[in-house]
């Protein structure tokens, strides 16, 4: 798994994908089929590996027995099912299921096959088994094609309320014979996680996942990818709108959830205040010596619109996030992400002074993340210990 | 209860063999040092008439999948029935040494460059287990025999797990299996199943082990303990963490042991290849 910033695709990626390789922006793209069609996946594949990115394809079975967007597209389809009808999937069909996924990998020329799994939920052991047989199948394509195979591991709510739950469901999951994990938690329904508690537990299954010795791919990570490096993981999926800024169960519910706020003024991300800022209406009302430090250049503010919006936060969240990849010590990494994030909460504490308040409530979540990593580098420091002795 | 077979009777049902010694039997297998008509020291298991079938052939089908100088090397499988008398034995290699058992004394701790050399060797065992999907479930010092030259061999498959195929336990709690002072927080746990089981459960039972090799106890056996504390203290305790002897280590070695000996499968180490990397690493220090 190529370490630093994954491209995680949404509705309408393919061309800002592009255009951040081009810029050196991204290690790597994953393909979403809920949101492009297969005969286009395996068109931008080709465009994503000429710029030297690595390609992985999300099977996205996450609720099983919907199909939404265009995952109708892809022969996968057929397999989609209730978890009770897959979980008497026979051998043959699964043999088809993996033969589907040959296929799209092949198609798409991928760099690993992420195996398809549903949700982990607490107190479901037939979810863990079903998640195996799937996986058995993804074990196959790998094999057969010569590529890691990645196990998926997406803890919904259930798993994640409390630490005996989420160490079930990890144990599973682990116990899978993967060559990394593609990992998603699931959190409350806001826009940016603000719970220290969830971000705390999140961070924690992630060095869990890590201390496994095997590449993690923190996915839907989103801002909160600034913490990533800091918990082991290789790599992080970033996308520009914000439905794919945590795991969103909803997104493979509802056809058509849009993502980036519908008509809303453009949000200008900040990397100062590690959180957007609605440009240019509050932006005009910081005075000018802090709005130097509030404003992030980049190639895309200027026409300020919301397509450059778009490009700007995957930019300057991609760029911190790809320098800090360069650093192979997550405790190193822990201390950085720390850093931004108490100079953010001070940049909102003189901002909150000056008797301006921001949308969003952008300024809720930056201190409580400070909390749970310091709480993490303190309460696993054997796990930080560990993962420096596994290299 | 161990199954024993006399000498002179294993001497007359088994005319072939040369019987040397006989060994420590287990509850299914009465065990012989013998050798045969070409002079070859082996080791012949006399199965009891009580042991299950399917087991053994588990047993039996785990022991063909591996050839791997830390584990033992079975030779021969026979069940037959000539003349009214039934002969069900199994011919394994025979190693010349010790128990593992016989070292590991109480306040004897080694020196730990023979610490690495030697569970780094029995990790690289545990890793041809794990190739072929094979869960011990069983390993303690008495399955652990030394070769003279001090390099460790993994013994007593009974009653290993092939994670492929259906556990042969029908029974709803299939993990408590195998011996309670190397059992698992998943094996000791009444609540937990067989689906608890993977490689790591093994780990544990290696953490155990290196724990006394290196500090020259038990982590949680305590003179005069219940069956019942001890599950009890496996699934719990962590005041090994505070024995002077586990305290005065370099700190990676304590690291390591600690994981090894995490009460969540989850948070130890995935593989006995990366357990015996790091020992090897470690060396003497």
């Amino acid at each position: 798994m190529r370490r630093g910033v994954w491209h995680q695709f949404g509705d309408r990626s393919q061309k800002l994908a592009l255009d951040h390789l081009q810029n050196g922006v991204g290690a790597g793209v994953v393909i979403s089929p809920r949101d492009l069609s297969l005969d286009s996946a395996v068109r931008y594949a080709e465009e994503y590996h000429a710029l030297g990115a690595h390609v992985l394809i999300d099977q996205q079975f996450y609720l099983p027995d919907t199909s939404v967007g265009r995952l109708d597209s892809y022969p996968t389809v057929q397999y989609r099912a209730s978890i009770s009808q897959l979980h008497q999937i026979s051998d043959t069909e699964l043999d088809g299921l993996a033969k589907a996924l040959e296929h799209i990998n092949r198609q798409v020329q991928s760099d690993g096959v992420l195996a398809p799994a549903v949700v982990y939920e607490a107190g479901r052991p037939e979810i863990a088994r079903l998640n195996s047989r799937l996986f058995s199948g993804a074990r196959a394509v790998g094999d057969l094609l010569g590529l890691p195979v990645y196990a998926t591991v997406v803890l919904g709510q259930s798993t994640t309320a409390t630490e005996t739950t989420l160490s079930q469901a990890l144990a599973s999951a682990t116990s899978l014979p993967a060559d990394g994990w593609y990992f998603a938690f699931e959190f409350d329904d806001e826009r940016i996680p603000s719970s220290q508690g969830a971000v705390q537990r999140c961070c924690g299954a992630g060095l869990t996942l890590a201390c496994t010795g095997k590449p993690l791919f923190h996915a839907y990570a989103g801002p909160l990818g600034l913490l990533s490096h800091g918990f082991g993981a290789a790599a992080c999926g970033l996308g520009h709108s914000q439905n794919l800024w945590r795991f969103d169960r909803g997104r493979w519910e509802t056809p058509d959830v849009q993502g980036g706020g519908g008509d809303a003024p453009a949000r200008y991300f900040s990397s100062a205040l590690w959180g957007t800022i609605v440009h240019p209406d509050e932006t005009a009302q910081i005075p000018r010596q802090l709005l130097a430090q509030v404003m992030t250049p980049s190639p895309y503010t200027s026409p300020w619109n919301r397509w450059g919006a778009n490009k700007h936060v995957v930019h300057v969240i991609g760029s911190t996030v790809q320098t800090m990849s360069a650093v192979d010590d997550a405790r190193a990494n822990a201390h950085t992400a720390i850093a931004i994030l108490r100079q953010a909460v001070h940049l909102h504490g003189v901002i909150g002074a000056a008797g301006i308040v921001l949308r969003d409530g952008t300024n809720s979540y930056q201190a409580n993340w400070v909390d749970a990593v310091e709480d993490l580098l303190q309460t696993r420091t054997d796990d930080f210990d560990y993962l420096a002795l596994l290299k | 209860m161990p199954f024993i077979v006399p000498l002179n009777v294993a001497e007359a049902d088994y005319p072939e063999f040369i019987f040397l010694a006989a060994l420590t039997p287990s509850e299914q297998k009465a065990a012989f040092h013998v050798r045969d008509a070409a002079g070859q020291d082996l080791c012949l298991k006399i199965i009891a008439p009580h042991f299950s079938i399917d087991r053994l052939e588990r047993e039996i089908q785990a022991l063909q999948q591996l050839d791997h100088p830390n584990v033992v090397r079975l030779k021969e499988y026979t069940f037959s029935s000539k003349g009214g008398k039934q002969r069900h034995y199994m011919v394994e290699e025979f190693i010349a040494g010790s128990d593992l058992a016989a070292s590991l004394i109480d306040g004897q701790p080694w020196q730990r460059s023979r610490v690495s050399d030697f569970f780094a060797a029995l990790c690289d065992g545990l890793s041809a287990l794990r190739s072929a999907n094979i869960v011990h479930r069983d390993l303690k010092p008495t399955n652990i025999r030394v070769r003279t030259n001090g390099s460790p061999v993994i013994i007593d498959f009974g009653l290993a797990r092939l994670l492929d195929l259906p556990d042969l336990t029908k029974t709803a709690n299939g993990a408590a299996i195998g011996t309670p002072a190397y059992f698992a927080p998943e094996q000791a746990d009444p609540a937990s199943t067989k689906h608890n089981i993977d490689h790591r459960t093994d780990l544990f039972s290696v953490g155990v082990m290196l724990y006394q090799a290196l500090v020259g106890s038990h982590p949680f056996l305590k003179p005069g303990m219940s069956c019942q504390e001890l599950r009890s203290a496996i699934c719990t305790a962590a005041d090994w963490r505070s024995q002077p002897g586990f305290v005065s280590l370099p700190n990676p070695w304590k690291l390591i042991t600690a994981k090894l000996l995490e009460k969540e499968r989850a948070r130890r180490p995935l593989e006995a290849e990366q357990v015996g990397s790091i020992l090897r690493k470690l060396g003497g220090v």
